[in-house]
């Protein structure tokens, strides 16, 4: 008892002392102390932002075609639609099996232009809690009532929607459905409080008319009898259903999705996670600095009775002060975050993978625990080696040094082998091969290859410094002299500022040069992809996974139009390939086209290589598929199409940067043998050579009045295809700018530090004869040769970054071939900003400098 | 016309709402050349004459005239101005930029300046300091009384009028500190430079020309020689 009570006296003391020697003293650099706090908060916030962005958009995953999907057991697809003598096939098995065909496709709300699924079920088997919601207290003769509600249950213009909608039964809407608009009733609205099942319901027998799709429904879905094994059962019942057609757990087309997001989540982290490093570099520094400015005190305490462990602990302690404090300011901080990082990832998830609804952001306890750890972890790993130098401070050496600046010292020579080690083995791990899919030598890579520049500043900032201070004197002044030499005088504060600022431009020149090669890949890609003069899709927002169809009256209408020489229709189907999704395409090879390059793996020619599909069992795959799923030119897929199983040989492979899903292309003629629905997604009219093209645009305008169509010139389709593309990169680009941001002002924040810790040589200087505007160039040329070499170091990083990402991560991630190209301006315009930034977060330091009391700092000792 | 003059200088600070007085009406003329000692225990008042004295300070009563100008009336850019022209500062830890060779500090007054020829002069005074052949050496390959040497080289490099020392010897071991005040009689004669001395070392008393006894901020006894 007596030795428990000593113990909390002695924790107790311990906690004063700590108190007093480490925290309070930061409360008299409040500049620092925001600074570090805020840097470790932001790192904290984007990294939870991203994690908690990610879940809602795709982490917890909810497909829009899992709405209203109940909880069955087993799921029946087939591409094309499932025969509906499949439905009567299981509805008449010898088993209490319940089955639910639906129909599911998109459409959008005209007045809100909002996209929602669309989804016919059979309303009287199973939708009664449906038709029945919110009509049994109207009027029984008005349009709401329930006895009325039921009868209008086959009737393509009744409709059911969610009470998220916020739209009352009896109210019209505007339906756009594939490339028509249909004027709808709402007949009942049912209650969905989160928001996570909105959509709109019919009817099944009026959603197969709307969708024009008939015999077929595009799913099944069973609920098994308890007790049933759903692996045991679903084999049961492939054996009675056609060989076209597949029989799966229910939701695996969510898994399937949530797999392919994977890559695309974990390269986000990635890139979330550079953030938190550069908040690592300033914990490290502001410790660094901490240690060197209490050396004094530290040869103090020991001699009065600390042991190395107590000092070690009291360092890593305020480190783990500011991690906390960081982390507490970055949980609300990465929460708002969350909000705008989750519309980001949204848009990229419909543009490349999957029509999706995000869900909602959720805090959990887990979350927060995440942030706090992370916050405190990466405090206290940074600070570690700060706080083992402090405890291994000889307490005579300190005390007898007194005030007097001490030099950490930087073993340059050895950090420059470390570093050199570091790189080697980074260009090894760029080599390997990717592990179960996931980029994960490449991830190694990039860490190593940040690392070794780490370790590699304080030899650039001597050598740079070095070698420039004689030109800068005569360019600059004696101040630049004066900056170059404090840089080196102060070499291991200015390397880690040099490192933080480094690995944020880094980390935007590599992103810069990815984004902008890939563009100027698909650009270039673009300019053989589009051989046509006009390019028409259904209206609405376009998704990877959606491919609504344009009436094929239309079309026709189209194809016979003066001035119209022909008219490809392009037809699209989502399938699903050894568990992956994929496209399966088709284009019409009776049209000529020409095409300027190849876009071949072989190499060959275009015309060549399409001339081979034509009505035969062969087809193309893109590059994304091979990567995806191991296959070459000369293999051979076996498709579940239509009611039969059917085999292709794959001749040749396309680049292809449309979607990530990857594609399988073959003849139209081809495909409709086996899915025989003749709709397109889309066409391709081109244009009689002498005919006007605006002109037949105006005419294809005028026959397509009804019909919500939308026409694109090569040019136009270009333009939005950039424009998407663009917008796919837009959390990438934030997170660049949260990472620059946190560099700069870390820099501004060590550089107020760096300015207290010279005041004694600042004050001289004043004596001296320095002028005020001297004292602030000397600051702002400081800041400025700062920022050059963070620029200088940062560039050459990024290329090498850009690189990995390019041919390692991108490729392994994606299996996209990149051709590597150089967004001069863009890199240019960024690495201006940011030395810009530089400069200026250099000027608040410079007015601390300038108000300096010369008499009061040279006095000091 | 003396080079400096003190006509019934106070100087007082308010700190934490009580008044120190560090200077109580002091008078005082210091001539071209003339090496002046100010003696006395510490917090009489001292280090504050020779800050008013270097303009680096302003009265609260009285007027410091420098060349016949009152530092007072001037701006932050006459401060500057005066202590490139006409004050040379000597302290008692040296105060020598650690990142800049020797040459290098003792051209630095000039370089601020933005004068011609600063290398030149910067050798011409290590010269007369006696450490020629030290030019490219780094202040910590340096002794202590070279360090000083140094700092009264930067200190002379632009022909200042006055020089103001700030316990010179404190740091140095006593025949070091003898060399330095010798050096500093010497050069104020050759130079026709007013010195101005604080110390507390009896041997000062044997180079001085004027021995100002100091004591609460008041002169208790002036003695020329």
């Amino acid at each position: 008892m007596a030795a428990l009570k000593r113990s909390r006296v002695a924790e107790m003391s311990r906690l004063k002392l700590f108190y007093r020697l480490m925290l309070r003293p930061s409360f008299r650099e409040p500049v620092r102390l925001t600074v570090t706090v805020l840097a470790v908060a932001f790192g904290v916030a984007v990294v939870l932002a991203i994690d908690l962005a990610g879940n809602a958009a795709a982490g917890s995953f909810h497909s829009s075609m899992e709405t209203l999907a109940g909880d069955n057991d087993l799921e029946v697809v087939a591409p094309g639609g499932v025969p509906e003598s499949v439905v009567a096939t299981l509805a008449t098995y010898p088993s209490a099996l319940r089955v639910s065909p639906r129909m599911e496709d998109f459409a959008v709300l005209e007045d809100s232009q909002q996209t929602l699924p669309l989804i016919g079920v059979d309303l009287i088997a199973e939708g009664t809690r449906y038709a029945a919601a919110q009509s049994d207290h109207s009027p029984p003769d008005s349009a709401t009532s329930g006895k009325h509600a039921l009868q209008r249950l086959t009737d393509p213009q009744s409709i059911w929607v969610s009470s998220n909608l916020h739209k009352p039964a009896g109210e019209k809407v505007s339906l756009l459905v594939n490339d028509r608009v249909y004027e709808c009733t709402i007949r009942g609205v049912y209650p969905d409080e989160s928001g996570s099942e909105n959509a709109i319901l019919m009817d099944i027998a009026g959603a197969q008319r709307i969708l024009n799709r008939f015999g077929r429904v595009d799913r099944i879905l069973i609920k098994l009898p308890p007790g049933d094994a759903i692996e045991k059962s679903a084999a049961e019942l492939k054996s009675v259903l056609p060989a076209g057609v597949e029989i799966r757990p229910q939701g695996t087309g969510t898994d399937e999705n949530r797999k392919m997001l994977a890559a695309f989540r974990w390269n986000l982290r990635l890139l979330s996670y550079i953030a938190l490093v550069v908040g690592a570099f300033l914990i490290y520094n502001t410790i660094s600095v901490s240690v060197v400015r209490r050396r004094a005190e530290i040869g103090i305490v020991r001699a009065l009775g600390a042991s190395r462990v107590d000092v070690l602990i009291a360092f890593l302690g305020e480190a783990a002060c500011f991690g906390v404090a960081g982390a507490f300011l970055g949980l609300p901080l990465g929460r708002v975050m969350a909000s705008g990082a989750v519309k980001l990832m949204a848009l990229t998830v419909e543009s490349l993978y999957v029509s999706s609804r995000p869900g909602s952001i959720a805090l959990t306890p887990f979350s927060i625990l995440w942030a706090l750890l992370i916050g405190v972890g990466v405090s206290v790993i940074s600070a570690l080696s700060p706080a083992r130098e402090a405890m291994n401070v000889s307490p005579t050496d300190a005390m007898a040094q007194g005030r007097r600046e001490y030099i950490a010292r930087t073993n340059m020579w050895r950090d420059l082998l470390i570093a050199a080690g570091l790189a080697f083995f980074g260009v090894l791990s760029a080599g390997m091969p990717a592990v179960a899919g996931k980029p994960l030598f490449g991830y190694l890579a990039t860490v190593l290859l940040i690392a070794a520049s780490g370790y590699s500043m304080p030899a650039l900032v001597t050598f740079l410094s070095w070698a420039t201070s004689g030109l800068l004197k005569k360019l600059v002044g004696v101040e630049a002299l004066l900056a170059a030499r404090s840089l080196t005088a102060a070499l291991r504060r200015t390397s880690v500022l040099v490192a933080a600022l480094a690995t944020a431009v880094a980390m935007m020149v590599s992103v810069g040069i990815m984004v902008g090669s890939f563009r100027q890949t698909v650009v270039s890609w673009m300019n053989d992809q589009l051989p046509a003069d006009l390019y028409l899709r259904p209206a609405g927002d376009p998704a990877a996974d959606r491919h609504p169809t344009i009436s094929l009256d239309l079309t026709e209408k189209i194809a016979a139009l003066p001035g119209v020489s022909a008219v490809d229709r392009l037809r699209a189907y989502e399938i699903s390939y050894q568990g992956k999704p994929a496209t399966l395409a088709s284009v019409d090879l009776r049209v000529l086209r020409s095409y300027r390059s190849s876009d071949f793996f072989s190499g060959r020619p275009t015309e060549v290589v399409l001339s081979q599909l034509r009505g035969q069992n062969n087809v193309i795959v893109s590059e994304p598929f091979t990567y995806k799923h191991a296959v070459k030119a000369g293999d051979t897929l076996t498709l579940a199409l239509g009611e039969s199983r059917a085999s292709f040989k794959i001749v040749d492979v396309a680049y292809d940067y449309a979607s990530e899903r990857g594609y399988i292309l073959m003849d139209r003629e081809t495909m409709l043998r086996y899915l025989p629905d003749p709709t397109p997604s889309n066409l391709a009219v081109f244009v009689t050579p002498g005919a006007n093209v605006e002109d037949v645009r105006r005419r294809i305008q005028e026959i397509a009045a009804g019909h919500r169509i939308l026409i694109f010139s090569d040019r136009d389709l270009r333009t939005e295809a950039i424009r998407i593309f663009d917008r796919t990169f837009a959390i990438t680009y934030a997170l660049e700018a949260v990472a620059v941001f946190v560099a700069v002002m870390g820099i501004a924040g060590a550089f107020v530090a760096l300015v207290i810790d010279r005041r004694r040589e600042l004050g001289l200087m004043r004596f001296l004869g320095a002028s005020s505007a001297q004292i602030r160039k000397l600051i702002l040329v400081e800041a400025g040769l700062l920022g050059f070499l963070a620029n200088l170091a940062g560039f050459v990083l990024g290329y090498f970054l850009s690189l990995i990402l390019v041919f390692v991560i991108n490729k392994q991630s994606f299996g996209w071939t990149i051709r590597f190209h150089w967004p001069v301006t863009v890199i240019l315009a960024a690495l201006s900003v940011v030395y810009v930034a530089t400069i200026l977060s250099g000027l608040y330091p410079a007015e601390v400098a300038v108000r300096l009391n010369p008499l009061g700092v040279i006095h000091e000792e | 016309m003396s080079i400096l003059s003190f006509q019934n200088v106070s100087k007082h600070y308010d700190t934490d709402g009580q008044t120190v007085v560090a200077l109580n009406d002091i008078s005082l003329e210091v001539e071209r050349g003339e090496f002046v000692a100010l003696v006395g225990r510490s917090g009489c008042g001292k280090s504050t004459l020779l800050h008013l004295a270097g303009a680096m300070d302003f009265p609260s009563a009285g007027v410091v005239l420098l060349s016949g100008n009152s530092t007072s009336s001037l701006d932050d850019a006459g401060q500057t101005r005066l202590r490139r022209e006409k004050v040379g500062f000597i302290f008692q830890s040296f105060q020598l930029l650690h990142t800049l060779t020797v040459q290098e500090n003792v051209e630095l007054p000039l370089l601020l300046a933005g004068r011609a020829n600063p290398r030149q002069d910067a050798l011409e005074r290590l010269h007369w300091v006696e450490l020629d052949g030290l030019a490219s050496r780094y202040p910590h390959q340096l002794s202590g009384g070279q360090m000083q040497r140094v700092a009264i080289a930067r200190a002379l490099v632009h022909s200042p009028a006055i020089l103001l020392a700030d316990e010179p010897t404190g740091n140095l071991d006593t025949s070091t500190g003898v060399v330095i005040l010798t050096l500093l009689q010497r050069l104020t004669r050759e130079q026709k430079t007013a010195t101005i001395m604080a110390t507390h070392s009896v041997e000062a008393s044997a180079v001085c020309d004027t021995l100002v006894r100091m004591r609460d901020g008041r002169f208790e006894e002036v003695t020329r020689r």
